[in-house]
């Protein structure tokens, strides 16, 4: 009886996170879609840091999800972004369970990669490809530029993300990943 | 890791993908037109992006005047200056004539061309993250009768083109951008060329008038009109204003440096020419 009632407890709070990490997702959507000037690619770091506290599958799903929201943000062609994405995600999830712990570091790492990487295809598929004149111009004043803002924005949203998971997580499984933890230090 | 590799976890990724790189090449083949799914969120998201982009948009102005107030100041001062300099010019008799026929030419417009119908006025809900020529979205799709390629204006002047168009909303590119091309002409001089953007240009809100005779007559503050010829933009509607002329790299044309009459930063409330006479429908173009 008690059992039951911790799963569905459980089963609830997982739905509510997944709730929360939609909203936020939408929320960065909405503001990178808000005002003229060079914005910070909020959806990078933010599908990163979700991928990197879940299983594969979930990740790809993340990957697809926050990965559309961004084609449809920057005016690209729909699934570009998505793949690039799904790959992302997916890696980054691996990396977690397999390398690499749970720190700030990390993912302003695997941000730096993937943003670095995403900004490069982009200004090359997007830009230079039509052999514009100036075009590194627009790497320079605007790709650059956004890349590094979107760096620095994982901070926060490091901070948010984990703070849903631990507040809307198993207790159980953070109280046995936290010992663990202390174990290993 | 090998494991992973071989597990059904990896199969469905792979197979994710494939189904992502079939809807890029959906995507593809129905041109400008938004994926029916895609323009339902799109729908959903416009209130909130409008909400947003507004916040944004206060924001941006009460920054700009607080970290821009040197620049204020010193914008201030030369724009005195200006107005000094313009008075003179306004004395005289001949400039201000040359002035009147042109402005003439503006006002007159709507007069001359009532073949022009109008969308209802649109707002802008969003702008394309960071595209380098100021693309942004509107808040009028087919459902408003909004087509591809249909131009895009302010009451100042020609703003863009729909590139991207959805039920409720579209995706509108500016003349800022080099894929845009306008058979233009100065309303005075009657010097004709294509109006195109550059990357350079772009990033001062300015576009080029390319192909002018080497011998035009072309001067700051003429007017620029657009010509109609392709059959993408009515006759006679404002571009904007000349800045400079120089001689292009080969030394056999010109090329005028065009300020845009409309702000093409924040547009604000723009309107949709959904026809004209001498309308060329995509269609018939194909």
């Amino acid at each position: 009886m008690r059992q039951n009632k911790e799963t569905s407890r459980y089963y609830l709070k997982q739905t509510i996170q997944w709730a929360a990490f939609a909203l936020l997702m939408f929320i960065c959507f909405v503001l990178e879609t808000a005002g003229s000037f060079v914005k910070p690619l909020l959806l990078i770091p933010l599908v990163l840091c979700i991928a990197a506290r879940t299983g594969e599958i979930q990740a790809m799903a993340v990957g697809v999800f926050g990965g559309l929201l961004m084609d449809i943000a920057c005016g690209k062609l729909l699934g570009y972004n998505a793949i690039w994405m799904v790959i992302c995600c997916v890696t980054v999830s691996l990396l977690h369970s397999y390398l690499l712990r749970d720190k700030l570091l990390n993912i302003l790492l695997l941000t730096a990669v993937c943003a670095g990487i995403q900004g490069y295809l982009d200004f090359v598929f997007y830009y230079a490809i039509w052999e514009h004149e100036d075009v590194s111009l627009i790497y320079m004043k605007i790709m650059l530029p956004s890349s590094i803002m979107t760096l620095i924005s994982a901070i926060p949203l490091f901070f948010i993300v984990r703070w849903i998971a631990r507040l809307c997580g198993n207790r159980r499984t953070y109280e046995l990943e936290k010992t663990i933890m202390l174990n290993y230090q | 890791m090998g494991n992973f590799l071989k597990s059904t976890r990896f199969r469905v990724i792979l197979c994710i993908i494939a189904l992502l790189v079939g809807v890029m090449v959906y995507a593809v083949s129905v041109g400008g037109y938004t994926i029916s799914g895609i323009g339902l969120f799109n729908s959903i998201a416009a209130p909130f992006q409008k909400a947003s982009n507004a916040i944004s948009e206060r924001v941006e102005y009460l920054l700009n005047l607080y970290s821009n107030a040197e620049y204020h100041y010193e914008q201030n001062k030369a724009l005195r200056e200006e107005i000094a300099e313009l008075n003179e010019e306004l004395a005289d008799y001949e400039q201000t004539k040359e002035r009147l026929e042109e402005l003439e030419a503006f006002v007159g417009i709507k007069e001359e061309h009532e073949d022009y119908t109008y969308s209802a006025p649109c707002e802008v809900v969003g702008y394309v993250t960071n595209d380098p020529f100021g693309a942004f979205i509107i808040d009028a799709g087919t459902h408003d009768g909004i087509d591809l390629y249909d131009p895009v204006v302010t009451d100042l002047g020609l703003v863009g083109m729909v590139t991207e168009v959805g039920q409720d909303t579209a995706t509108v590119t500016t003349i800022l951008s080099p894929e845009l091309s306008v058979a233009a002409y100065c309303s005075t001089t009657r010097d004709q060329g294509v109006l195109t953007g550059s990357v350079s240009l772009a990033m001062d809100g300015l576009c080029s008038l390319q192909y002018l005779d080497k011998d035009t007559a072309l001067k700051k503050n003429r007017v620029i009109l657009t010509s109609g010829e392709n059959g993408f933009f009515p006759k006679g509607y404002v571009i904007g204003y000349v800045q400079s002329v120089q001689s292009d790299a080969s030394g056999m044309t010109c090329n005028a440096i065009i300020e845009p009459a409309a702000d093409l930063a924040n547009p604000g409330m723009v309107v949709v020419i959904t026809d004209f006479s001498g309308k060329e429908e995509y269609n018939e173009a194909e």
